[in-house]
């Protein structure tokens, strides 16, 4: 049996074809692709780049946990999800998250549920470059409600 | 009282610190004292307290107890994606 689930942190540049590939089954007929990328203004700033960084080892234990718990709600999927640590210029991939699964129902709602829970829960941080004035780390959810107990 | 060794590593907004921070504390510290202790060491961040404690595989609680010499990271709000 292949593996279901692939959940890392990237360093290299992420790789939408390889997301794909492992999400793709014969007995699948939908995959849902989600890219996050660099846009180049935020609240009225134009920005250059951006920073991302990143406690790897939770970042991945949390995608993992996020994975199976997609498999839990919607059954037989494929999940992969990366993430990038690093700096990347405008149009940078920053996270992919592809899921595969028998129906299309399936996979857009296991990827919408991925990437909103990877945005409350996994350790990555933004640091937004600007054209005009300093860089600044952009606010966030705390974790301090899953603290493990 | 004999003191613990903790290391920090810092991410995120405490990266203007450094990367890490080291300090000594009490056997038997909370985790709640070790933030305070690092808060006082960050010149008063008040981040310290909107973020947690971690070590590799978990987010640590207020209460628990360090005993032993003990690596840690700080996790400020989290913003991925």
């Amino acid at each position: 049996m292949s593996e279901s689930i692939h959940a890392s942190v990237s360093t290299e540049i992420l790789n939408i074809q390889s997301a794909y590939d492992f999400v793709t089954d014969p007995v699948h007929g939908a995959v849902d692709l989600f890219i996050g990328a660099v846009r180049n203004h935020h609240e009225g700033q134009s920005v250059q780049g951006m920073t991302y960084d990143v406690h790897e080892a939770l970042a991945e234990k949390t995608f993992m946990e996020i994975c199976k718990e997609a498999q839990k709600r919607w059954g037989d999927i494929k999940i992969y999800i990366s993430h990038y640590k690093g700096q990347l210029d405008i149009g940078g991939i920053s996270v992919i998250i592809a899921v595969g699964s028998a129906h299309r129902a399936e996979s857009f709602e296991a990827c919408r549920y991925s990437i909103e829970e990877l945005k409350k829960r996994s350790p990555v941080w933004k640091q937004e470059h600007y054209e005009h004035g300093p860089s600044e780390w952009l606010p966030g959810h705390s974790l301090k409600s899953g603290a493990h107990g | 009282m004999s003191d613990i060794s903790i290391h920090v590593k810092l991410f995120g907004a405490f990266r203007k610190f450094g990367e890490s921070i080291d300090f000594s504390m009490p056997v038997g510290s909370t985790i709640a004292a070790v933030k305070k202790a690092l808060q006082q060491k960050l010149n008063g961040e008040g981040l310290v307290f909107d973020s947690v404690l971690a070590n590799n595989s978990a987010i640590l609680r207020d209460h628990d107890v360090l005993d032993k010499d003990t690596e840690l990271s700080i996790l400020p709000p989290v913003c991925g994606g």
